[in-house]
């Protein structure tokens, strides 16, 4: 089977490729990236006035299966991947029961195979159920598939815990990703503290909440020599402590979502849960920190934190309604709305070479013999209609907003999966997880 | 255009407030005007309990005339499991014109008006606003100073968890009223400091500066939830008291939303005080809201 993506402009960093060319996929694999290629008898995919890049990896969504199959599947989820213009995403643990067995494990993966869309790379839990006392078995979680680890949204408040994991682990590929907030400083909040929050007279969570976990996760990455990972940064100042222990020599890495980017905690002056979300959307000089921090380079990754839940949850009111939103069909709008000039051969490291590099996945480059996982995408603006989406997640505060860049076609192991606004799933059943 | 809702002070306008105080000295002075709402059902929806204000809008909607239906759901049950949205439409059918709120949680007011085919009074939103009591706080201070413009008020204790002090920043600044906010940070944090709002946290030193004191309720949960220490150290710096009596100008006004916790925010004396107020401004309050329903259903009787 030969693939031809004909006429765009491919764009991979780690290839210094930024022209137009043809790309070539035969069998599964790249082939060859040419000025004309040979379209006889091939598929082709054509990609006049696009952008064609390594697949999108999205290294955190919540896929919500096993457990709330009402909010998502892995089979919506990785349709909504596909659909977003990711070829694979990596899921997090905090499903029902955790990912903290390889049993779980195991399932998630069979169930992404049945799927046959976006690779789906599964995230272990730190600690058993996630209750942040008992290591989870990072070996064999690994040896099921686990690309990372991290206890989600539930920090692991010990350090003792988190240290004792972060040494035992040491050696396991894939690093630890912390979602980085203080319970206990965080409190009943709903949004963020700051002047907004003064006068909405809504509860808010500092930015120190987050900070404090940042700084305190960086100290142990430092003294355990753990790769680390700080997921969906929200301040300034955890951007500058991420320096910091870069200055000390610290591997550590982090990402930002497009939410954290483009909005400022204004939006609660509806007093509406779409815009719920741990950590909160953070004031106006938090999020042009955030923005230089992807200009200057401390921001290896762009990650949705795709969060899908029931509408009807979101409708509760503010402190009853569920936390986050879908993200995975707005992100490539929403990366390029919040950060309009950024060059392509930066937006394709953030999206695809880095996160292949930190979780140790295939792809992130369209180098000759690797998996054919191709994201080809346009500046196209578009209207957001949140009912339209694959996900089951149907609230996003993107929600109605026009943005300037969308998925045209994804292809994923050299497989169409997507294209003309159509998810088909592989047909070969060739397993699209490693 | 008429406003449709009362959600904070600032869904009315600068004469739109003036006419509203005009309307209620009218009402202070009269006998009820019961043909004015006559016909008109009001619903009053209080999730959270309430003694006065819940009292004054009854007996504010019975001087205008309204059919009054008064009901008081448990703060989480609304209509087992029906979402606001349809609660409201549901209440529009049954007749429903008008409906005064109160809820534990800031916005809900905003969340029932935006589907409630009728009038929506807010009587207090969480720590976000309760427009009539700011309201009837001003119709006291016009009736004592006869102008807004350059009065200095003090507000004083727990400003973080006060909707009334909220909706009476709203009201003053749109009014040219200097606003002072005092206490301690964990109760006034800096992000108070916006639009000509100042904070100042030693009470002496602008207690013989200004023309009013408005004091907040304590609420010994502060003490609990770590804000606070124990309460005779909130008291040293922040309690209206004899010794800071003195220090009052003689022509200034002392006000309190009520209901006020005797020996810690004020002390007996301050209610024996002849420049106290409180009174004065539950009195104001069923006049003030005779004058907000009447304007929100019938619009102005004459050019503000």
């Amino acid at each position: 089977m030969r693939v031809v993506v004909r006429g765009g402009h491919v764009v991979d960093p780690l290839l210094g490729i930024d022209a137009r060319r043809d790309l070539v996929i035969e069998n599964g694999f790249i082939a060859g990236i040419t000025e004309h290629a040979d379209t006889n008898g091939a598929r082709i995919v054509d990609a006049a006035n696009a952008i064609v890049a390594p697949g999108f990896i999205d290294m955190h969504v919540h896929l919500r299966e096993p457990g709330q199959p009402h909010k998502e599947t892995i089979a919506s989820g990785a349709a909504a991947a596909v659909a977003g213009g990711f070829t694979a995403v990596a899921c997090m643990p905090n499903t029902d029961p955790a990912l903290d067995s390889p049993t779980i494990v195991a399932e998630v993966v069979r169930l992404a195979d049945v799927a046959a869309l976006a690779r789906v790379y599964p995230i272990g839990a730190i600690t058993r159920a996630r209750a942040g006392s008992e290591l989870a078995p990072y070996h064999r979680l690994s040896d099921a598939g686990c690309v990372a680890f991290s206890d989600d949204g539930s920090t692991v408040a010990d350090a003792r815990v988190l240290r004792n994991a972060a040494r035992y682990a040491r050696d396991v590929p894939g690093p630890f990703i912390s979602h980085c907030e203080d319970a206990c400083l965080k409190g009943h909040a709903v949004m963020n503290e700051g002047i907004a929050s003064a006068r909405l007279g809504l509860d808010g969570s500092p930015g120190l909440a987050e900070d404090i976990v940042v700084a305190r996760d960086l100290l142990i990455a430092e003294d355990t020599r753990k790769d680390w990972h700080i997921a969906h940064v929200s301040t300034g100042r955890a951007l500058d402590l991420v320096r910091w222990a870069r200055s000390r020599g610290t591997a550590v890495t982090c990402e930002v979502t497009p939410h954290h980017l483009f909005f400022d905690d204004d939006g609660f002056a509806s007093y509406r849960a779409a815009y719920k979300v741990n950590p909160p959307l953070r004031d106006d000089d938090d999020r042009a920190a955030l923005v230089r921090g992807v200009r200057d380079g401390t921001i290896d990754v762009f990650a949705t934190d795709h969060a899908p839940h029931g509408l009807d949850e979101k409708a509760q009111l503010l402190d009853a309604a569920p936390v986050g939103f879908t993200g995975l069909e707005v992100a490539l709008g929403g990366y390029a709305a919040a950060v309009p000039d950024l060059p392509l051969a930066r937006f394709v490291a953030l999206c695809s070479t880095n996160p292949a590099r930190i979780l140790g996945v295939p792809g992130g480059s369209l180098a000759v013999g690797s998996a054919a996982d191709v994201t080809i995408f346009a500046e196209r603006p578009w209207t957001v209609d949140a009912r339209l989406f694959h996900s089951k997640g149907k609230s996003t505060p993107f929600d109605g907003m026009i943005l300037p860049r969308r998925a045209l076609a994804t292809i994923v192991g050299g497989a169409v999966v997507y294209e003309h606004g159509r998810v088909m799933p592989r047909e070969d059943h060739e397993p699209v997880t490693v | 255009m008429n406003p449709r809702h009362l959600l904070d002070v600032d869904d009315v306008s600068r004469d739109e407030i003036r006419y509203l105080l005009d309307r209620a000295e009218a009402f202070k002075g009269a006998e009820p005007a019961r043909d004015l709402l006559a016909g008109v059902a009001v619903l009053n929806l209080f999730f959270e309990a309430s003694t006065r204000t819940a009292t004054s809008f009854t007996l504010a909607e019975q001087r205008v005339g309204a059919d009054v239906i008064s009901f008081a759901p448990g703060a989480s049950s609304l209509g087992k499991g029906e979402t606001i949205e349809d609660t409201a439409i549901t209440l529009r059918a049954i007749g429903v014109r008008a409906i005064v709120v109160r809820h534990p949680q800031a916005g809900f007011a905003k969340r029932l008006s935006e589907t409630f085919d009728g009038h929506v009074i807010n009587a207090g939103d969480g720590a976000h606003a309760h427009p009539t009591q700011a309201l009837l706080d001003l119709m006291t201070l016009r009736s004592e100073f006869g102008r807004f413009a350059g009065l200095k008020v003090a507000i004083v204790g727990d400003i973080l968890h006060s909707r009334v002090a909220r909706s009476n920043i709203v009201g003053m600044a749109m009014l040219g009223i200097d606003v002072t906010l005092v206490g301690p940070p964990t109760l006034l944090p800096d992000a108070f400091a916006v639009g000509g709002v100042r904070i100042e946290r030693d009470f002496d030193a602008v207690l013989g500066g200004v023309d009013a004191v408005m004091m907040l309720r304590i609420q010994r949960e502060r003490i609990a939830g770590s804000l606070l220490p124990a309460l005779d150290d909130y008291t040293r710096n922040y309690q209206l008291n004899r010794h800071r009596l003195r220090a009052l100008r003689s022509d200034a006004v002392i006000l309190h939303p009520g209901p006020y916790n005797r020996g810690v925010e004020l002390t007996d004396e301050v209610l024996a005080d002849g420049r106290s107020r409180y009174v004065a401004q539950v009195g104001n309050g069923v006049f003030v809201r005779m004058a907000v329903l009447d304007f929100l259903v019938n619009g102005a009787k004459v050019v503000a």
